[in-house]
């Protein structure tokens, strides 16, 4: 469906959250089979596409996936699996999650997304990102000390193209562009587009100078510290005069037929992962009680369907964000089974819940300007 | 089993239907670039049904075509079918990263299970050059190279590479991973005899893209292709041809819709290029005996077949859409060479295999492994 809710204007006092959308995430992790082989990278696309099959039937909002260059994810060219989960579905929104725009070319991302957005009558989104891994910068030719320029830059330039209309740009990472005009285009004439932020305020401040929206990635600590972030995005929408659209916020997790065996299904391989990635980037090895902590306290969204829409509800009505996305993979080299009844419970059980949870007790909407609109 | 393997196994002539994703009309409206684009997935299952072979796509950056992110399309047209081979047509090898390429195509494969290959090409159109940052002076030498290094990233499980139009990779091992010794590639050529060498050399099966003037004369080509295989020591490989074509219930309906829609897109070439714009006169010399392939199913099958001898094909790709040509007129086009235009071929040829059975035949003893295109 062509992206057109942003036109209509409702200043509601409160927020019932009833327009509130579900999504799920994934990075194409390598799940497992029952009897706890690996399964190929081919295997494993087709499992996240027999997925995305799965929430669409059950009426989830969205499905992202991730781009990432490491062995342990299936998935190195979202828009691809997006074209392939487009043809077999017909409701969900398809996002990448995040496009690492750094180390692409924002004319070919948009080529790429206008395809996935035409094959899916409209379903595309754009969710753009610097990033929080590292491996593309290398094999891709990009030098990471541009770390910051690069973002800039092509952002910049994306922006452009999103007009759709003939551009004319010039930069230093890439040749310049003189009346280029870029094809397809969109039936809607713009491609619904996020910025995924992971903490900088800067970055913040961007997405809502380019009208953009903002997913919040949220992969640790409490929910609440980074009710900042979406006050300082509508506050500078408000002073930039651009729309401020619904928050996103994404969050990794697993659902499972209570909190034990979610934990236990969750645990092992995610300790695998997080100590393999945490070795790069200086973190100590992950301990039963800091995990144990995340759950209760933190962002990990691991447990029963009511444990989850719990935690769910609270993170949501905290930050009064518009849409939550749960990284279901999270968990690393999961079951493929788990994998898919994790969805099923999220779409049959967790978001009804939270639909009710919210709807008890309507949260007072943060408004800063005249202008809020869903 | 794969396309072209399988070609080569059971000395089975194959059809494709190739798209330059031309933007096209319904009951007079010019449909939308979205609109056309799922119109490609359509034409895709009507392929399968139909009985046709292959499914490609072209890779093209200018106004009214909407193919411009191939894999994207593939990997759609993958899932909506499920037992035809998925192509391109060519891939613009020359302003693409291999690294990016191989990741896109290897995901494409895994979604159609192993239905999917490509045609490299340096391309005739040249708008991606500027589009992408690239000089097109260095036309020959960025396709070597990226040609080289697209097939060792196929070839070789981790890869040390450098070059001079990318950053060099160290032991880079890529995923997801394409099936061992990667997935069919062949190597499009527009009557270069170097781009012929070069496929031979490689041992990488050939499209022959022949758009105009008379067919027979790429036979040399096919020729020296069989030949500069023997010299490099490589088994003998199919040959594919690329062309243009209509196919309607008789001659005078398919020339003169053909020529409507024809006679403006090469009028329009012939301006960008520099040669001499279509008459009536040449457009009808074209499709008696130069390289369109309009008609009714028997004229077009009789074409086929005699082509085919000439130039010892094992694969024909029609190229059937064109700039605005209707939907309805491509539908019934692609219906009738499924059902009509390759059962007869293959019968005529079946009365009088001629040449093309050499290349049926010789081809048959290379597969053994499975590994032909990439022996």
């Amino acid at each position: 469906m062509p992206d057109t809710t942003h036109e209509q204007h409702k200043e509601h006092p409160v927020n019932d959250f009833s327009d509130l959308e579900f999504g799920i995430d994934t990075f194409g992790d390598l799940p497992r089979d029952d009897e706890g082989a690996l399964l190929s990278y081919g295997a494993a696309i087709r499992a996240t596409l027999a997925e995305a099959v799965l929430a669409d039937d059950l009426g989830i909002d969205a499905i992202a996936v991730g781009e990432h260059h490491r062995p342990e994810f299936a998935i190195s060219t979202p828009e691809t699996v997006l074209a392939g989960i487009a043809t077999a579905t017909e409701r969900i929104r398809l996002g990448s999650g995040v496009t690492v725009l750094s180390s692409d070319d924002p004319v070919r991302v948009f080529q790429r997304f206008a395809t996935v957005d035409a094959l899916s009558n409209g379903r595309a989104e754009v969710i753009l990102g610097r990033g929080s891994f590292t491996e593309s910068f290398p094999l891709f030719g990009y030098d990471l000390s541009d770390y910051e320029l690069l973002f800039d830059e092509k952002i910049d330039l994306f922006h452009k193209l999103l007009d759709e209309k003939p551009v004319t740009w010039e930069g230093t990472t890439r040749a310049a562009l003189h009346d280029a005009d870029v094809f397809p285009k969109t039936d809607s004439g713009r491609l619904r587009t996020w910025v995924g932020v992971g903490g900088t305020p800067q970055s913040v401040i961007r997405t809502a100078q380019y009208g953009l929206r903002l997913m919040l990635a949220i992969i640790g600590g409490a929910p609440a510290r980074f009710a900042p972030y979406v006050d300082l995005y509508r506050r500078a929408t408000e002073q930039l005069g651009t729309t401020a659209y619904p928050v996103g916020m994404h969050s990794p997790g697993l659902i499972a037929a209570t909190d034990d065996e979610a934990k236990e299904l969750f645990y092992p391989s995610y300790k695998v992962i997080r100590d393999r990635i945490g070795a790069l980037r200086g973190w100590p090895p992950l301990q039963r009680s800091e995990f144990e902590g995340d759950v209760e306290h933190g962002s990990l969204y691991v447990g029963s369907p009511e444990t989850v829409a719990r935690k769910m509800a609270d993170a949501i009505r905290a930050l009064d964000v518009g849409r939550f996305d749960l990284i279901y993979t999270a968990g690393g080299a999961l079951p493929a089974s788990a994998r898919l009844r994790a969805v099923e419970l999220y779409g049959t059980r967790v978001i009804p819940m939270v639909r009710e949870l919210l709807a008890e007790t309507p949260a007072p909407r943060a408004m800063t300007g005249a202008a809020f609109r869903r | 089993m794969r396309g072209s393997t399988m070609t080569a196994q059971d000395g089975r002539l194959e059809f494709g239907l190739n798209s330059f994703g031309d933007v096209a009309t319904d009951h007079g409206r010019v449909m939308s670039d979205a609109e056309s684009v799922r119109l490609l997935v359509e034409e895709a299952q009507l392929a399968e049904t139909v009985g046709l072979d292959i499914f490609s796509v072209g890779e093209h950056y200018k106004e009214q075509s909407v193919d411009s992110a191939t894999p994207v399309l593939l990997a759609a047209a993958a899932q909506a079918t499920s037992t035809i081979s998925l192509g391109t047509s060519v891939t613009v090898l020359s302003t693409q990263d291999p690294v990016r390429l191989y990741q896109e195509f290897a995901t494409v494969d895994a979604i159609s299970n192993g239905r999917t290959e490509l045609v490299l090409g340096r391309a005739s159109a040249i708008e991606s050059f500027p589009l992408f940052g690239y000089d097109i002076a260095e036309y020959e030498e960025l396709f070597e190279e990226k040609l080289d290094l697209f097939l060792r990233l196929m070839r070789e499980d981790r890869v040390t590479w450098s070059g001079k139009h990318r950053t060099p990779l160290d032991g880079v091992r890529l995923h997801p991973r394409m099936p061992e010794g990667g997935i069919p590639a062949w190597i499009g050529i527009g009557g270069s005899p170097d781009s012929v060498v070069r496929a031979a050399r490689h041992g990488l099966p050939l499209m022959m893209a022949i758009i105009g003037g008379r067919p027979e004369r790429f036979a040399g080509h096919a020729e020296l292709y069989l030949r500069a295989l023997t010299t490099f020591g490589r088994p003998e490989l199919p040959i594919a041809q690329h062309s243009l074509g209509l196919i309607a219930d008789t001659d005078d309906d398919a020339k003169t819709i053909h020529w409507q829609y024809w006679r403006p897109v090469v009028t329009q070439v012939s301006r960008e290029r520099g040669f001499y714009p279509p008459t009536a006169e040449r457009y009808a010399e074209e499709v008696d005996t130069g390289a369109l392939y309009v008609g009714s199913p028997e004229t077009v099958a009789r074409k086929i077949a005699g082509i085919v001898r000439a130039n010892r094909l094992s694969r024909f790709d029609l190229k059937y859409d064109l700039t605005h040509l209707p939907r309805d007129v491509r539908e019934q086009s692609i219906r009738l060479f499924g059902e009509r235009v390759a059962p007869r071929v293959r019968e005529l040829l079946g009365e009088d295999p001629g040449a093309w059975d050499l290349t049926g035949r010789e081809t048959s003893q290379i597969v053994t492994g499975g590994k032909a295109v990439h022996a």
